[in-house]
Parts: structure tokens; sequence; C-alpha cells
């Protein structure tokens, strides 16, 4: 296990090995915060609730959910393998003496923990200076399993990217593939829009894909919503992960053959 | 397979696939529904044996067939057919136990992180080759004294020079103590001091610690002075292995010369000579080895020289000279 904490060191490192980049990120932070204030503020207008949400409840939902999308990075595993595969250096990968999945994992885990903590720090900082009253649950067990879901939801959007990658090996070029990904996750994670708001046809059936437990469910659970699901979402994430931990095992395995290094 | 056999392929042969198109908009539209496909064969039939501890030198033009034998060697890629054994592995079923015990360097395969310091590349290597502590701080300042780069150690780097960048690359191959390192043309955009000080480096990892080397470069120098044996390659087929002073002294018949004059001069050359290309004032062509000296007095009596520069003949020419004249595969 030394060699993927290594791993996710040096991805870390990387991260702030620019300064500028490090600080403009801080910084833009708060435009999250103003756009859903701004957004929000006019929707409800007069109005005590929508769906269910005080405005103070919205924008909290709205500012943990761009949080937790925002630290979920794992598209740059795709567009990587997709590039080296192409460019013929994703030999750089095969000589080395680690697991491929492994390493995209320790390094998207390098990359998600520069996202946590500078910008876990700036949004507090920003939540504070604008003074927006919090709706965070004070529930210890909704807040573990928050974390937890929070967790195996950023491992599964890894495997989800190493799948699409991988795909390169075949295909070539994914980027069909990856727009697709991109539109689908943007509105099935509730990104765009809370879920609640959506038909009760279209949230049920998204419950049984893991899109829904990535953010949108653990925003709930931190604003102290949707309690009686956490279970279900933490056992339903395990089984998909689970599953893509095979499926990628069996796809690398039989597509890596095709890689002809071209190009080096 | 004998104990100190460490490599062996029989009948080793890749082909690959390409598809092709015809030129032009109408080319692209239809190769969208009828798309053709053509194979080239990169390496065929190869055999080849290593023994442990040997520095052998691939050599070939480009597209000959050695970067693949490379990629077959280290795993990167599966045969066609044939047999392949390095290490007594399968290369390509990618295992960590054969990873562990050999190093590629490929002059456009970086593994060192451009935005960090060598030192963070050395560190994550420890880790991924579970090098001990001991190992790792014996070897590295071996290394570094040897290159002399100590001063770079801890600079980003994509501030290194191409040189420095290379010597930081082959230090990284070497911390595990390899069995076999795999080197594809490690000297090519260096300039002739960074060459220097890498042959030193690759003559002293080899005979100090045994390490057996395969390199494949297009530098005359690199081959003559660090590998006893090569093999010549060429449209993926053998065309020679055996040793590498002999290969020299039967296929590298000319001197390459170039000369510059004074003034504008039209250079009548002998008939034993061969032009490569002539300027008002310059001109390059081959002499015959052993008429060298005569020749040059000779064009210095008759023109006003300014200067001369005098090169072994090019690999590809010798190659060529192979291919056409002999067709014959020394063993």
């Amino acid at each position: 296990m030394k060699k993927y904490w290594e791993i996710i060191k040096i991805s870390f490192k990387g991260q702030i090995a620019w300064r500028f980049d490090v600080a403009m990120n801080i910084l833009f932070t708060v435009t999250r915060i103003l756009f859903a204030y701004i957004l929000w503020g006019a929707i409800f207008g007069q109005r005590d609730t929508v769906a269910g949400f005080t405005f103070q409840t919205m924008l909290s939902y709205y500012i943990i959910n761009s949080f937790l999308s925002q630290i979920e990075m794992s598209d740059g595993v795709s567009r990587e393998l997709s590039r080296r595969i192409r460019g013929g250096t994703f030999s750089k990968y095969m000589v080395i003496p680690a697991n491929v999945q492994g390493y995209f994992m320790a390094q998207s885990g390098g990359v998600t923990a520069f996202y946590l903590i500078f910008d876990l720090l700036a949004t507090v900082i920003w939540i504070l200076v604008f003074r927006i009253r919090f709706s965070f649950t004070t529930d210890v067990t909704m807040i573990l399993a928050a974390a937890g879901m929070v967790l195996l939801g950023l491992v599964f959007m890894v495997q989800l990217n190493y799948f699409l990658g991988i795909l390169a090996f075949k295909y070539q070029d994914i980027n069909l593939f990856l727009m697709m990904k991109s539109n689908l996750v943007a509105f099935v994670t509730g990104t765009m829009i809370p879920l609640v708001l959506l038909p009760g046809t279209i949230v049920s059936a998204m419950r049984i894909f893991p899109f829904y437990y990535v953010a949108y469910l653990p925003s709930m659970l931190l604003i102290g919503k949707n309690g009686e699901e956490a279970i279900m979402g933490l056992l339903l994430l395990s089984a998909w992960i689970l599953l893509f931990l095979a499926v990628n095992k069996i796809v690398y395995r039989c597509l890596r053959i095709r890689f002809d290094g071209v190009g080096i | 397979m004998n104990d100190k056999l460490i490599i062996e392929t029989t009948d080793l042969t890749k082909t690959y696939r390409h598809y092709e198109k015809d030129t032009g908009l109408m080319g692209s539209v239809k190769s969208l529904f009828i798309r053709r496909y053509s194979s080239k064969t990169a390496l065929s039939n190869f055999d080849f044996a290593v023994q442990k501890g040997e520095f052998i030198g691939l050599i070939g033009p480009n597209g000959a067939g050695k970067t693949t034998l490379v990629k077959m060697l280290t795993g990167i890629i599966s045969p066609t057919s044939g047999t392949i054994s390095v290490l007594g592995y399968y290369p390509n079923k990618l295992e960590n136990a054969f990873k562990k015990q050999y190093a590629v360097v490929m002059g456009q395969k970086s593994q060192l992180f451009f935005e960090l310091t060598a030192s963070d590349t050395f560190m994550l290597f420890k880790e991924l080759y579970g090098i001990p502590d001991e190992t790792h701080k014996k070897n590295l300042d071996y290394f570094v004294d040897l290159f002399d780069v100590s001063q770079f150690l801890n600079v980003q780097v994509r501030t290194l020079s191409l040189g420095e960048r290379m010597k930081m690359e082959l230090i990284v191959a070497l911390l595990h103590n390899p069995k076999v390192l795999f080197l594809d043309e490690p000297t090519i955009g260096l300039d002739a001091v960074a060459q220097k000080q890498v042959r030193h480096f690759l003559k002293e990892v080899n005979e100090r610690s045994g390490t057996t080397i395969i390199l494949t470069s297009h530098y005359m120098e690199d081959i003559k002075s660090l590998c006893k044996r090569c093999v010549v390659v060429n449209n993926g087929e053998k065309l020679y292995d055996g040793e590498t002073d002999a290969l020299f002294e039967k296929y590298q018949s000319h001197k390459k010369v170039t000369v510059t004059f004074a003034h504008e001069t039209l250079l009548a050359l002998p008939a034993e000579c061969t032009l490569i290309e002539q300027s008002a004032y310059k001109a390059s062509f081959l002499i015959p080895k052993g008429l060298t000296r005569e020749i040059l007095r000779e064009l210095m009596k008759q023109n006003e020289l300014d200067d001369i520069t005098i090169e072994e003949e090019e690999i590809g020419r010798i190659v060529e000279r192979i291919y056409h004249n002999t067709r014959t595969v020394v063993q």
C-alpha cells in the first residue's frame, strides 16, 4: 500500500506546484456561492419554500452539492488514459510494478485531497464572510453516512472514468463517450437542479444507478434530509464499485493487447 | 535455457494493422463507409538470444523494427507469433515480479514529473519498486555522483536541459538495480559532452553491476564505444548478429569528409570518392578508408581548403550496404 500512498502524495504535490493556480482556485469558490445566492434568491422571490426547501436549505444544498462536484476530479483519468493510449505513451504505466487502475485511483486521490482541503477551507471562509445561515445537520450518523457515501462515490467515479479511458484501446477516440457521461452525470447527480424537483418516477429510476448517491444524496444527508435512504445508498454504491472492479479488470485484460505503442 | 541466457526469442513476428484512406475530402467521406486495412510486418521471424551481462547494440534505420523488438521484450506490446522469454517470463503477461527486474528508458517517454523535482520521482520509484532505504540511498548517491547532478535534484524537471533530464531518467531507471536495461535512443538530441557522459555512465553500470544492456542508437559512436556485440535490423529482419568490431571492419568501408573552402571552388574528386553534396564553399563526400590520407593530401594541394571534418560513416549507409550487397545473415 505504501506505493499507492506515495502516488497520492506526488499527485498532491503536483497540484500545489503552481501558487497562482492555488490562489485562483480558492478565490473562485466564491463565484459558486454568489451564483447560488442570486439564482435561488430570484427563484424564491417572496415565497418561503420551494418543493419543501426553505431559501437557506436550498442555498446550503447548492453549496454542498457544488462543493462535492468540485472535489470529484476523476474526469482527468479518462482524458489522460485516452491521450496516452492514442499517443503511445501509455507504456509509462505498463512498465512500472503497480496496478494501473490502482495507480489512477491513487492519482485521483491526490487531486481530490487538494480540492478537498483548499476548497473546503475557502468555502467555509466565504460562508462566514457572507454570513450565510448554513443548514447543516448535527446528526453524527447522517454526517458519517454522507462521508462514507462521498468516499464511495469518488471511488466509483474514478472507476467509471477508468472504464471509459481504457475504451480508447479499442475506439481510440472516446470524446463522444466522455461528452455523454458529462451530460448524464451533471443531470443525474443533481448538480443542475435538486432531483426532488423532477417527477417521482424519474427519481425512482435514478436510485438504481450510482450517480444519485455520488453528490445528490450526500448533499441531502448533510442538510438533514433523506436519512432513510442512507443504508440503501451505501450498499448500492458498494455493489456498483465491486461490479466495475471486475468489469474494468476484464476489459483491461482484453483490450490492452490491442495497444501498439505507436509514436514511441 | 542455460543459466546465463536471459533473453531468448524464436521466430518472433509482429504485424501491425493500419487503416488506409484516399487523400482529400472524398477520401475521408469514403473511408467513413468503407474502411480499408493494410498490414505491416515490423518484425519477422526474429531469433535473438542474450547472455547475462552483455551490452548489445541494435542498429538499423528508422522503421527497421528495433523499437518494436524492445517493446515486445519489455511486454509493452504482444507478439503476433513466435516465442519470447525474458528472465524466464513471458513479458506481455506484465507480472510485477518481472517488471521489478528490468528497466526501460525510451527517448520520448519520460517517467519524470515535469512540474516537480527529480527527487520527488526518485521517492516515488523507491516505493513503487520497494527499494530498501539503504540500497536507495547508496544507489542514489552513487549515480548522482557519477553524473555530477547533485545541484539539479531539487529544481523543477521542466527547467532542466535535455541532457540533464536524460541523466535523471537513467538514474530513475537504475535505482532498483535492474538485471536488464533497455535503452531506446538515450543520446538522441544530446550535445557531444552529454553524449560522452551518458556513454561513460552506461559503461560503468554494465561493468560494475553486470547489468545486461540492450541499446538502440543511431549514433555510431554509441555502438562502437559501448557494444561488443551488435545486431543489425532492417525491414524487420536480422541482417547481422555478431561482433561490433567485425561489422565495422567489414562494412564501414568509407569515411565521410566535409571540406569548406576559403574561396568559391568547384571541387574535382577522384573516381574513388562519392560526392554527397556540394556548394560553392562546401563539399561532402565519401572516401574509401585506406585512401583517406592520400586523397586528402592531393585535394589540399589542388584547393585552398578552409576546414576539414572527418566523420565515421552513418549507420544508415552501413545497413544499406549490408542489405544490398550481401543479404547474408552472419551468425
